[in-house]
This record gives structure tokens, C-alpha cells and sequence, in this order.
């Protein structure tokens, strides 16, 4: 294994030596540097493609999709445009270019003498990939790579044009929303030869473009704005109607010429729509329509996710306009008064959206703040919420007061219950936290203000219109109830690997956290470490599979991914390259936590890395001061430990096969679609389901496929649980058979199977199994005691090092080698949550798992389920002790008078859709949602949903499921 | 601090002026800085087209305000912290909403709706609505055990052992007395009411018991007392007729100008009432139970709420079995057994059952009711029934199409006999009473 690291670090390391040698060994001739980077054939790789990305403060988010969505994209577009912008600078909005020579500056900080080859070289690789970095369209004319697929857009190619002898010109009206705004933060920086028409509009008109390329220089003439191209991702080409080849006469009815075009456009003061009127051919011929189907192709499947572009800090405006009659904002107000202050507005730090529906929640400020300051001495407790009623919208308000300065965020009841709004306050506040240090300085500070802008947009449109983000090919089921609910759950979502997979993968990181680079070390050098890693957690595809960071820690890190959507990201589109860099604040350490007497925090300042490659995302926190180097200023990431994770994520990727045919398996414990309970399904469908659902079919099915894959797939949740009830597996395993088999012909044979006439052999497993002692685990605590030995004897499951299990004891398992959570014959689980407290993970049904139980009852019964979830966990929420809340510092919301709540469950029925039988009452299902939390052994929630023929005893599920975890 | 934990303190203000009319509960009231601010906030809003309906603080403390006929605004102010009264946000919130209405019903009741709407002498209108205090306080108080109709909009009702005499006393009692509106009340429950009295809006229905009750409080044989109906009449007031039968026995009726109240005392009430004397004791007899002997309850049920949702009809208990064995931990006293039953209802009426108030529900007020129940609606699937495991007990509640069942029993009972309990209890009382 380590043979294999230093090898795969070594080919690695010779591409590093030439970007980072300079900067490490900072004495290191540069000779031989240059002298390497003429022989490698990766000119492209002289330095990270993220370099230029870096913002003065260090910080770093750089997105970049792989190739394979990229071309994905293009052929969905007919390949007709460029959509190869892949490489978007992410400047957060911010008015800052960065010009050759503040870059300069920066690597000529880091590196003294920066060998002149390299910076030639990095001159010629944007030469090369003018496409993705057009400076102004400046290739467009001579360059023939990008002229080649724009032709294709053009709906009348020259040729063409001369053999039509008869054109017939009319005019169109094409509305475009454009942003003056985003100028400032494009990478596109104002060419002299484009102007706004290039840069805001999206269109290239090369005054003579039949003269070949002009000089910058060239006389203009006043002539008419004949299209000559279109940028990639700009208004002109998204809005799908602007052709090649038209022309443009006018902007919201103003004659345009080549003359006065940029004046035109400089006076769009700000984010709006405008009507350009083109003279364009009208489509007649064969080849015209090839043109406008493939356009109207382009039109209905954007290149990217509006989440990416989102990311990339493109179209919040536009975004933000879809909502904008929601009212919806965040606002930080001061609740000290400085009268001399001669500023507008000045108790409002910061406020975001500026649209019409938060100007009315702006304008009742005064209630917030007089709310907040009059009723803490009225009812003894700091304001929490407000409702309000705005026209027909109710409105829920979050308050959270930090010293004399308020957070107030305003959302719309039917996407927040107000069950819940603590939550999402508290997790946005502690996302700031960790991003800031403390609200004060990320609202007080001027520059930050295009940053939380972006912040908020993104926090608004998840939870507003999570469906605009993403794209619904890939995520059908997106439930507000389900991202409200599994997202503020102090918890990440966890993915069981088979333990082989699961070594590898912890081995990898624990060599990666050892921090032993070989050569590209410091101590290589001689100098001490600039950081220190303090752990690093891996993610693939949004599942967590390995955590080596202390829980705080991970969930700082996750509510930081779960923001800016990045978890999503990897699961649904290959992500070609993700670095983020970014000093944080961990809440544990930033509070002195963790009062372990004679151990004191390092005050170290933090730094947060992370790197997707593909499906796989590591995030690693860094310490510097402390044992490593005291950070100065802001220092941006640094190559080696980027390229070291890199080439760990790298080194995984050999394991991805694994991990996919985990997530391929069939879910473990085996899960039970809600439609093949309603007796509309037909016989077939449901002997199908039970092939797929029964663990005899799926094991039988297993043998088939050979005992090793067997194993790794379902092994997972070994049947430890069994070993509680060790009776009745061996029954269950004797009779299950025969049973499924008889339950699911005598539905084939009577339609009319009714949910409440309990089929025999469930009701008769259901009598064994309470005569088999679950009367004690009602929830008297008495279960505790029955589960205590097995639980001894299997560690913790959560506990990530006690993963070493010989195999021979698993070998001995293998004979019951499915899990079903459910008791009685048939399998009754719908879905479950199992959230671990003490580690900050959480299992649930994979979203695979999910997608291959489709139905039409079954997505609304999830959603159903999570909505339900709300309701218990809020419930749990307001009985526990206050220091079980995740926003730690925040006292307990409500006297909960019913007392402290173990359980809770609700009964729901459902009935098919658009039942059309009037003669017969239409059949209905009725299913159990139970919330069970756990204080003992070790602190966990566990919500559950299944049939209702079969009384379960939840807490013996729980047991049953974190038993299965052990492996 | 200015309330003590868990008290509810009460504010009612013109809605125009914002002249204080009255404030009740607490034992020390807000300064007026603070009940000025209160109103302000509101007043302030409304001017920018922000209706502010509820404010949540840290410890369960809770502000409802709520404007009726753009007159009278009233806020509620509940203190939470520790021990107090106040339960989750939501629950905490519906109550409070529940006694504002309930408050303003009163306010009607008594002085009709068009003084209030108009409002024309404050000072007068200051000195009237005294008469409503001892009704207000009796509202604002919990301490009245086994009365949920102001929680559940539901007549608290008793079943008599013979239902079909008593009712066919109350309709003949009420024919005589030339009125469609007659009740007989046994320890503050209805026991027997004619057709109409169950036609009445079921706020109404239940105003009307709190005030009899407080009415018969004062102990006297029979009174003649002048009532708007908040729903039916606001504006025409009718006449209460009470007349006190047997020490926890009242009869009422409703009626116009006649018969006056001396006449039906000396000549109806004998006439109608003295046969059935002994019928009224076993309608005594069955207290607080509310249930007829013949209705066996399991033993291991602490307190039970019945409701029928047609009717509007609600039958609640509590039992603190006696000669239960040394339980580990106690059981809750029978105070905390009511109180346990009320916020198991809030709890799941708030989160899962839909209260079906469409009859008689002003646009208004629909939009009030859409703020509590938001989260009832998010739900995709039809809740039916729902229960809670706590330390202390556990509780279960049902829905079917016809009634709401809430029960709660001792941690003892296992979970999953919850189920069969309730739903063998229910199936017991419906057929043996016709609830």
C-alpha cells in the first residue's frame, strides 16, 4: 500500500517540483527548473489551473465540471455551441481582475524570481484555450478550433446563402435579460474591440469581418450590428433566439448602429430586461430548420446546472428575480442608535434580497428591533421568532441576537414550519461562525458584502426553489420537508462500505494525514510544517465514507459543504476539479471547547481544503501556528497539500469500483415499495417486489451471483442483530420461504386483499414475535438490559478505528446473510433514519435505493416521512437538555411540559391517486412513522416507517440497524 | 422580568386609540411603557400592510395579538421558564390563540357586538366590560380541572345513565318555556340540550356552559341574564334563564321577551322537574366521570378525552387508580393528569388533526386558523392516529371519520397495547352510549 502511495506521489510530485519547487525551497536554482518544465509535456500543468482564482484574502473556490459532463453537454446541444466554459473564474462578485501584475506580485511573494519560461508558458496556455477564457473574442476571428463549432450555429452557412436566391428579411423580438453587474465580476475583462456589446449582450460583431481580423485600431464606420457570433453562456446565446447572421436594429426600440450601440447599452443602469428587435432570414429551407432545431435544443437543455452557475457566481440576479414576490431577507441590524451618523439607514448593516417583497419587510424593521429589545424583559428569554401575515403571505422571523447587533431572517411559512425555523436560523448563524470567526466581523465588514450576497442567494434559493438548482432529470424527488429535515440534523450522511473497502479507505487518509510527504515535505527542507493537518473527512457522491475529524469539526465542515451545495454537486454531476480554500473558524476550538482540565486548544488559526475529483470530495482542516508555522496575512492554498490530496483522491478512485457496487447492491436492510402494498398492484408487480424484497429471493439471488460478491454487498448489515432473537432467525430463516411465497400467491389470487386483514402468516409471526419478550422494550427503559450483552461484545459500530473484525467470524455469519429490519414474513420497511449522535452521522436509504423503488405512492410517502420527521424531532428538540441542541450557545426554546419524549410515532393512511372505480371505495394503506431517541448506550435518534401490518417495537429496530452498522 | 413564570397575562386595548380598557391575569400588571409598546408594534405594522400575529421567546414565553372588528385589540402575553405553564411553541401558540377568541366572544356575550364595534364612549365601555371579568378570569384560569371546551371548542358533556328521560324533559321544559333553546347541566356538563342548543356554534355552546357555571357559583336559586350570541345574535340579545335544580344541577333555556323569569320558576320548573328528581341523582351520581357505570374502563388509564366530531360533543376523564401498587415512578396527580391530557391534545391537534371549524369560521378567522395549522397541511397522507412515550406517561390519540379519541395511561402499559386500548375503548363507549 505505501509502495503504492510513494509511486503514484513520485509521478505527481515531478509535475509538482515545477510549480511548487521554487516556492518551497525557496533556494532551489531555478535552472533546473526551467530545465524540467521544457522537457514535460504538460505545459498545461506548470501550475494549478486555480492559481489565478485566488482572492487577495487567500480564499479559493474553484469549479471546474469534468470533461465528460462537458461533452455530455455539448452533445445534448448538437454540439453546436461553445459551451466549453468550463472555467469560470468564481470571484464572489467581487470588482476585483486580476491583472498579470498583481499575479506577479503574488507568485513573486511566494517565489523570488519566477524562472521567465513559466510565465511565457502560462501566456501561451491561455493563448491556447481560448474558448474557455475568451479575452473578448480576440481568437474568435483567426482561430479555427472555436470558429469550427460556433458554424454550426449558424443557420444559414454562407454557402447556403448563395444558393438561396431569394431571402426574405423580417424582424423578430427577442427579450434578454442582462446584468451591468456582472461586468465587474466576469473574468471577461472589457475589450477594446467588443466592448459592452461582447461583454453584456453576449454578441461578437467584428466591424470587418469579411476584411479579415482587424487591429484594434481599425476606423469604425457607422454599419449595421450584423451578428457575428455569440459568447458562450452569455444572455445572447442562452435566450436561444439570437442567430448568426441577424442583425440587430434595435434596443428597447432605439436604433442601434455600430456607432452608438455601446453608449445604448452603458445606460442600463442595472439588472433588466431588454427588447432588441433583429432583422433576421426567414426560416424556409430544409437546412433552416436543421438551424432552429438544433438552437431550440440549446435553448431547452442548458450546458450546466443552474446550482454550478450559481457557484460560479453567474445569474443571482436572475435567480433572485424568479423569487422575488417571495418574501423572503436576511437582515443584520444594529440596535445601537448613533445619532451623529449622518449615513441613510444606518441601523441596517446588512440587508439581502433588495426586492419588493423584502422592502416591506425591511420597512417593519422597527417591530424587530423593538420586539427584540422590549420582550426579553417582558418574558425573561431572548426573541426567538415573530409571525407575520404580509398580504396572504405568512411569514415565519428568526432572530438572533449577538451583542448589540440583531440577525433577522425572514421566511415563508409553507417552505419553513415554524418547528423548525430554530433550526435553520441556528445552522445559518453557525455556518457564518465557522466562515467569519463571529457575525460582527462578517457583517461589519465592507468587503464581505458581495460574499454574503452570494451567501444568501444560495441559502434562499435552497430553501425557496430548491427544484431551480437542480437539474430534475437527476434528482426527481426533492422534498423541502426532506432538505429541511436531513439537513438539520446534527448529522452527515454516512455510507456502510464493505470493511475491506473501508480499511483501504481509512488507511489512504490516515497516510495522507500523517502529513509524510517525502520529498515535497517541509522537513524534507529542513522547515518547519506550515500546517498541521488536523483530520480529514472523505466524500463520495454526498455520502460520507470516512471521518477522521472530531464531530464539531465535521459538522462545521459539512454545514459549510451542505451550503454551498457541494455535496449534491459531486452525487450528480462529475466534478472535474473542486478546490476550496478558506480560513475557518471551528466552533469547538473557536470557544475553547472540549474542557478536558491540563489540555488547552492550541490558538492556531484554521484553514478548510477542499478538493473533489470526480465523485470524491476530501475536506481536510489545517492548523497553522500551534506546532506549525504561525500563518501571516492571508495566505492562499498552497500546491503541495492541494496536490496531496489530490493524489489521495486519486489513489482512491481505484477503490470507486467498490464503493459503486455497494451503492449498486441491493439496499441492506431490504426496503419495501409503499405502491405493492396497495392491493391496485397487480399480482406480477407484486411477486416481482418480492423477488427483489425478500431476503430469501435476494440471497438465493446472491448465491447465484458467487459467494464474493455476496458478500460485499450485503454483508453490510451483518446479522449480528440476529443474534439478540438468535431463536428466531434460525425459524424465520426455516420458514420464510414458503410463507413469502404463499403471501404473495394469495394476493395474486385475491385482488381484493384488504391491509387491515392482516395476512395470516404475518399475524402469526406478529403474535410469536411479542411472545418473544418485546413487551420490555416499550420504551420503560427496560429494553436497555435485554440488548446490553451483544452490545458489549460488538463495539460501538460508529466507532471508525474498530473496524478490524477477522473474517472467519464473518464467514460464520454469512449463513444469514440479508438483513430485514422488519419482524413478521413479509418485509414491511418502508424507510428509515438512523442518526448517531456521539460520531454526527446518519444512515438513511440511499437516494439509488430510493430512485429503484419507484411508484407513484412511494416518493410521497418519503416526503410524507420527512415532513413527519420535522414534527418528531422538534419534539425530541424541545425536551432535551439544552446542551444537545447544535447551536450550542443557544439556551433551550420552550418549557416542554409534557415532559421528556422517547418516542413518538403517528399513523398515516393513503390512498391512491385519482381512484376512477366509483362503485368500489378506493383502497387504502396505512403505515406507522416512528421517532425513537436513545439516550443509552450511546445517544441516538432513529426514525423508522413501515407497514402497518406488523407491530413493531422500534426500539428493537434501532438496535437492529446500528447492529448491522458494526461491520 | 416583568411576568412570572407561567403566567398569562392579558391585554385588551381600542384598537384605534390604543387606550387601555382592561388588563387581566397576573398578579402584577405590565407597566404601561410595555403594554404601549405591545400595541405600538402592531399598530405600527398594520400601517405598512404587516399583520404581526404571535412573537416566540426563549423559554416558552409567547405575545398574540389579534385585532376584532378593527375595535378591540387584544394581546395575550404568557410568560414561560421553567415549571410554567407553558408547553412547546405551537401548542402554547394555539392556546393562546383559543383564549383570545374566546375572549372576545365574552366580551360579546355580554355587551353585544355593536358597543364594541363602535365604540363611541370609551369610559362606559371601560366601566361594562367589568361584568365580563369574572367570566374572563375564569377563562384566563387553568385551574378549572375537567373543562376542555375552551381548549377543544367542544360542549363538555356528561352522558347520563338514561339518556331518553332527561332529554325528554329538557325538550319539554324548553317547549313550555317558548323556546327551542334549553339545557340541563350536571357539575358544569351538559347532560341533555334540545336539537338547537347543539345548532348553536359550538363556541357559543361552550361560552354558554363557563358562564352558567360561573353563574351557578354565586349560588343563587335562578336568575334572568341577558346574553348576545357571539355567532347566532351579536347584535339582539336573548335571555338566560338558569334555574338551579339540585346542588350541581341547573337547567337553562334561551328565550325572547316572554315567559318572564318568575313565571317559569313557579310554574315550569316543578312541573317539568320534580318527577325526575331521582333520575337527576343518578345523573349526580355519574360525577366527574362523565361515563355511565355500565362503561367499564380499563383500569390502566389515567385520563381520556372523547370527542365526536359531528356533534361537537366532548366526554373527558381522569382516574387516578387508588389502589394501584407502589409504581416506580409515581404517577401524576390528578391536577397533572388534566393538565397532561390538554397539551397531548394541543400537541396533536396542532401537528397532526385538523380541527373542522368550516360552519362558522369568518374568512378572518380562517386565515388565523391557516397560521396554527400550516404545519397540519404540509402533510401528504392523512394522519389517523399518533402517540407520544414520555417520562412520565404515555399518550395516544385517534381520528376516525366521527370522533377524536385521547388517552393517557402510565408509562406501565406497553407500547404496543396502546393501540388496542384505545381503539377498544372507543368501540366501547360509542355503542354503549351512542356518543
Amino acid at each position: 500500500m505505501a509502495n503504492v502511495n510513494v509511486g503514484q506521489c513520485s509521478t505527481l510530485c515531478d509535475r509538482q517540483t515545477e510549480v511548487c519547487g521554487a516556492e518551497h525551497a525557496s533556494g532551489s536554482d531555478s535552472e533546473s527548473t526551467s530545465s524540467t518544465c521544457s522537457s514535460s509535456d504538460y505545459s498545461d500543468d506548470l501550475e494549478p489551473e486555480w492559481l489565478d482564482d485566488i482572492q487577495k484574502n487567500g480564499e479559493l473556490f474553484y469549479l471546474e465540471l469534468s470533461e465528460g459532463e462537458e461533452e455530455a453537454a455539448l452533445a445534448q446541444a448538437n454540439a453546436s455551441q461553445g459551451v466549453s466554459t468550463n472555467h469560470v473564474r468564481f470571484s464572489e462578485k467581487e470588482a476585483e481582475i486580476i491583472t498579470e501584475q498583481n499575479k506577479k506580485q503574488r507568485c513573486g511573494s511566494r517565489a523570488k524570481g519566477e524562472p521567465a519560461l513559466k510565465r511565457l508558458a502560462r501566456i501561451l496556455r491561455r493563448k491556447r484555450r481560448p474558448s474557455q477564457r475568451r479575452g473578448g473574442g480576440k481568437d474568435a476571428g483567426k482561430d479555427d478550433s472555436t470558429l469550427t463549432p460556433l458554424a454550426s450555429i449558424l443557420k444559414n452557412q454562407p454557402s447556403q446563402r448563395l444558393g438561396v436566391s431569394v431571402q426574405q428579411q423580417q424582424l423578430k423580438e427577442v427579450c434578454v435579460y442582462l446584468n451591468p453587474k456582472r461586468l465587474g465580476g466576469s473574468s471577461t475583462p472589457l475589450s477594446d474591440s467588443g466592448g459592452l456589446l461582447e461583454a453584456l449582450l453576449g454578441v461578437i460583431h467584428r466591424p470587418s469581418w469579411t476584411r479579415g481580423h482587424g487591429d484594434s485600431t481599425f476606423v469604425r464606420q457607422e454599419e449595421r450590428l450584423t451578428v457575428h457570433g455569440l459568447i458562450p453562456n452569455s444572455p445572447a446565446i442562452k435566450c436561444g433566439q439570437i442567430l448568426i447572421g441577424d442583425v440587430l436594429l434595435a434596443v428597447d426600440d432605439v436604433d442601434v448602429t455600430s456607432e452608438n450601440i455601446e453608449r445604448v447599452l452603458s445606460c442600463i443602469p442595472g439588472p433588466t430586461q431588454v427588447r432588441l428587435t433583429l432583422e433576421t432570414e426567414a426560416p424556409g429551407d430544409g437546412s433552416n430548420a436543421g438551424g432552429a432545431s438544433s438552437t431550440r435544443k440549446t435553448k431547452s437543455s442548458p450546458p450546466v446546472s443552474q446550482l454550478v452557475r450559481l457557484l460560479w457566481g453567474e445569474d443571482t440576479a436572475e435567480l433572485q428575480m424568479s423569487i422575488g414576490h417571495i418574501p423572503h431577507i436576511a437582515m443584520y441590524l444594529s440596535l445601537q442608535l448613533d445619532s451623529a451618523s449622518l449615513q441613510e439607514e444606518e441601523e441596517i448593516l446588512y440587508q439581502y434580497p433588495v426586492s419588493e417583497a423584502s422592502t416591506q419587510l425591511k420597512g417593519v424593521r422597527g417591530i424587530f428591533l423593538t420586539l427584540c429589545d422590549m420582550l426579553e424583559n417582558v418574558t425573561g428569554g431572548r426573541i426567538i421568532s415573530s409571525s407575520l401575515l404580509l398580504g396572504k403571505h405568512l411569514v415565519h422571523v428568526g432572530y438572533w441576537k449577538e451583542s448589540n447587533n440583531l440577525l433577522v431572517i425572514g421566511l415563508p411559512a409553507d417552505r419553513v414550519p415554524l418547528l423548525y425555523l430554530q433550526t435553520v436560523v441556528g445552522d445559518v448563524v453557525r455556518t457564518l461562525k465557522v466562515m467569519y470567526g463571529s457575525l460582527d466581523r462578517a457583517f461589519c465588514k465592507a468587503d464581505h458584502t458581495p460574499r454574503l450576497d452570494h451567501f444568501f442567494c444560495l441559502f434562499f434559493q435552497q430553501l425557496i426553489q430548491p427544484s431551480h438548482l437542480r437539474d430534475t432529470a437527476l434528482a426527481p424527488t426533492l422534498d423541502v420537508s426532506g432538505t429541511l429535515f436531513l439537513d438539520g440534523l446534527p448529522a452527515v450522511r454516512w455510507l456502510t462500505l464493505p470493511p475491506e473497502i473501508k480499511m483501504e479507505v481509512d488507511t489512504v487518509l490516515s497516510d495522507f494525514e500523517s502529513s509524510d510527504f517525502g520529498e515535497m515535505s517541509e522537513d524534507f527542507f529542513g522547515l518547519r510544517r506550515l500546517y498541521v493537518i488536523l483530520g480529514s473527512c472523505l466524500f463520495y457522491k454526498s455520502y460520507l465514507i470516512a471521518n477522521h475529524l472530531p464531530k464539531e469539526d465535521l459538522l462545521d465542515v459539512c454545514l459549510y459543504c451542505q451550503h454551498y451545495c457541494l455535496l449534491p454537486l459531486a452525487s450528480e454531476q462529475r466534478v472535474g476539479q473542486l478546490v476550496i480554500w478558506r480560513e475557518v473558524f471551528p466552533q469547538q476550538r473557536a470557544n475553547g471547547g472540549g474542557a478536558v482540565p491540563g489540555f488547552s486548544q492550541s490558538q492556531g488559526r484554521h484553514f478548510l481544503l477542499i478538493v473533489g475529483l470526480r465523485h470524491f470530495m476530501q475536506c481536510v482542516l489545517l492548523e497553522a501556528g500551534g506546532c506549525a508555522s504561525p500563518a501571516v496575512g492571508s495566505p492562499g492554498p498552497d500546491c503541495v497539500y492541494v496536490d496531496q490530496v489530490k493524489a489521495t483522491l486519486l489513489q482512491l478512485e481505484a477503490l470507486e469500483a467498490g464503493i459503486e457496487e455497494r451503492l449498486n447492491a441491493p439496499p441492506a436492510p431490504c426496503l419495501s415499495c409503499a405502491d405493492w402494498f396497495l392491493p391496485a398492484a397487480t399480482a406480477r408487480d407484486r411477486l416481482d417486489s418480492l423477488a427483489s424484497s425478500s431476503p430469501v429471493f435476494s440471497k438465493l439471488a446472491g448465491a447465484v451471483k458467487g459467494p464474493t460478491l455476496g458478500t460485499r454487498g450485503r454483508s453490510l448489515f451483518g446479522e449480528k442483530s440476529r443474534r439478540s432473537s438468535p431463536q428466531r432467525s434460525l425459524s424465520d430463516s426455516g420458514s420464510e420461504g414458503p410463507m413469502d411465497a404463499g403471501s404473495g400467491s394469495s394476493s395474486s389470487m385475491a385482488p381484493g386483499f384488504s391491509p387491515h386483514s392482516t395476512p395470516d402468516s404475518a399475524r402469526k409471526l406478529g403474535g410469536r414475535r411479542d411472545s418473544l419478550g418485546s413487551g420490555g422494550s416499550d420504551g420503560s427503559g427496560g429494553s436497555g438490559g435485554l440488548f446490553k450483552i451483544p452490545r458489549m461484545k460488538h463495539p460501538n459500530p460508529f466507532y471508525l478505528g474498530t473496524l478490524k473484525k477477522t473474517l472467519t467470524e464473518r464467514e460464520t455469519e454469512e449463513m444469514y446473510n440479508t438483513m430485514k429490519l422488519s419482524s413478521g414474513a413479509e418485509n414491511t420497511l418502508f424507510h428509515y433514519v438512523l442518526m448517531e449522535s456521539v460520531q454526527g452521522i446518519f444512515i438513511a436509504p440511499t437516494h439509488r435505493e430510493v430512485a429503484q423503488l419507484s411508484g407513484s405512492i412511494h416518493p410521497q410517502l418519503i416526503r410524507n416521512f420527512h415532513h413527519c420527521c420535522l414534527s418528531i424531532r422538534a419534539a425530541f428538540q424541545q425536551s432535551l437538555p439544552p446542551r444537545g441542541r447544535r447551536a450550542a450557545d443557544r439556551p433551550q426554546g420552550g418549557g416542554w411540559s409534557l415532559g421528556p419524549v422517547k418516542e413518538h410515532g403517528v399513523l398515516f393512511q393513503c390512498k391512491p391517486e385519482n381512484w376512477t372505480d366509483q362503485r368500489k371505495p378506493a383502497p387504502t394503506m396505512t403505515y406507522w412513522v416512528i421517532g425513537r431517541m436513545l439516550l443509552e448506550p450511546v445517544p441516538q435518534e432513529f426514525y423508522v416507517c413501515f407497514h402497518d401490518s406488523v407491530a413493531e417495537v422500534p426500539v428493537e429496530m434501532a438496535f437492529r440497524l446500528s447492529f448491522g452498522l458494526a461491520l | 422580568m416583568m411576568l412570572q413564570d407561567g403566567s398569562t397575562q392579558l391585554l385588551c386595548l381600542t384598537a384605534s386609540s390604543g387606550v387601555p380598557l382592561f388588563t387581566r391575569g397576573a398578579s402584577r400588571q405590565l407597566p404601561f411603557s410595555v403594554i404601549g409598546s405591545l400595541n405600538g408594534v402592531h399598530m405600527f405594522g398594520g400601517g405598512q400592510g404587516v399583520v404581526l400575529s404571535c412573537c416566540e421567546t426563549e423559554g416558552g414565553g409567547k405575545v398574540v395579538w389579534r385585532v376584532f372588528q378593527e375595535s378591540v385589540m387584544l394581546i395575550a402575553v404568557s410568560a414561560g421558564g421553567p415549571g410554567g405553564a407553558g408547553s412547546s411553541s405551537k401548542e402554547e401558540e394555539a392556546r393562546l390563540q383559543r383564549l383570545l377568541e374566546n375572549v372576545w366572544n365574552c366580551m360579546v356575550l355580554v355587551l353585544g357586538q355593536d358597543e364594541l364595534a363602535n365604540m363611541r364612549n370609551v369610559e362606559r365601555i371601560k366601566r361594562d366590560l367589568r361584568s365580563c371579568f369574572s367570566l374572563i378570569d375564569q377563562l384566563l384560569e387553568e385551574r378549572h380541572e375537567g373543562f376542555l371546551g375552551n381548549l377543544t371548542h367542544c360542549a363538555d358533556s356528561l352522558l347520563p345513565p338514561n339518556p331518553t328521560l332527561v332529554q325528554e324533559a329538557v325538550d319539554g321544559f324548553a317547549q313550555a318555556a317558548d323556546s327551542d333553546f334549553g339545557c340541563l347541566l350536571v357539575h358544569g356538563r351538559i347532560a341533555a340540550a334540545t336539537e338547537k342548543w347543539w345548532r348553536l356554534a359550538p363556541q357559543e355552546v361552550v361560552l354558554l356552559s363557563v358562564l352558567m357555571r360561573s353563574l351557578s357559583a354565586s349560588g343563587s336559586a335562578s336568575c334572568d341574564y341577558p346574553v348576545f350570541l357571539p355567532h347566532g345574535s351579536p347584535t339582539v340579545a336573548h335571555r338566560l334563564l338558569r334555574f338551579h335544580l339540585l346542588p350541581g344541577a341547573d337547567v337553562c333555556v334561551l328565550c325572547g321577551p316572554t315567559p318572564s323569569l318568575h313565571r317559569a320558576e313557579s310554574g315550569l320548573v316543578g312541573r317539568f322537574w320534580s318527577p325526575l328528581v331521582e333520575t337527576l341523582r343518578d345523573c349526580l351520581a355519574v360525577g366527574e366521570r362523565c361515563l355511565p357505570a355500565s362503561i367499564s374502563l380499563r383500569p390502566d388509564m389515567l385520563a381520556l378525552l372523547l370527542i365526536n366530531r359531528e356533534t361537537r360533543r366532548s366526554v373527558s376523564c381522569v382516574r387516578i387508580p387508588t389502589n394501584h401498587p407502589l409504581s416506580d415512578p409515581p404517577l401524576p396527580s390528578k391536577a397533572r393528569c388534566w393538565e397532561l391530557l390538554k397539551l397531548f391534545y394541543s400537541f396533536s391537534m396542532t401537528r397532526y388533526f385538523s380541527q373542522e371549524e368550516t360552519l362558522c369560521v369568518s374568512p378572518e378567522e380562517r386565515t388565523q386558523k391557516g397560521n396554527t395549522e400550516d404545519f397540519v397541511l404540509g402533510f401528504t397522507h392523512q394522519p389517523l392516529q399518533c402517540y407520544l412515550v414520555t417520562e412520565e406517561c404515555k399518550s395516544f390519540g385517534l381520528q376516525t371519520a366521527q370522533h377524536q379519541l385521547f388517552l393517557v395511561t402510565p408509562p406501565s402499559v406497553p407500547t404496543f397495547a396502546l393501540r388496542t386500548a384505545a381503539t377498544q375503548t372507543l368501540s366501547d363507549i360509542v355503542t354503549a352510549t351512542g356518543f
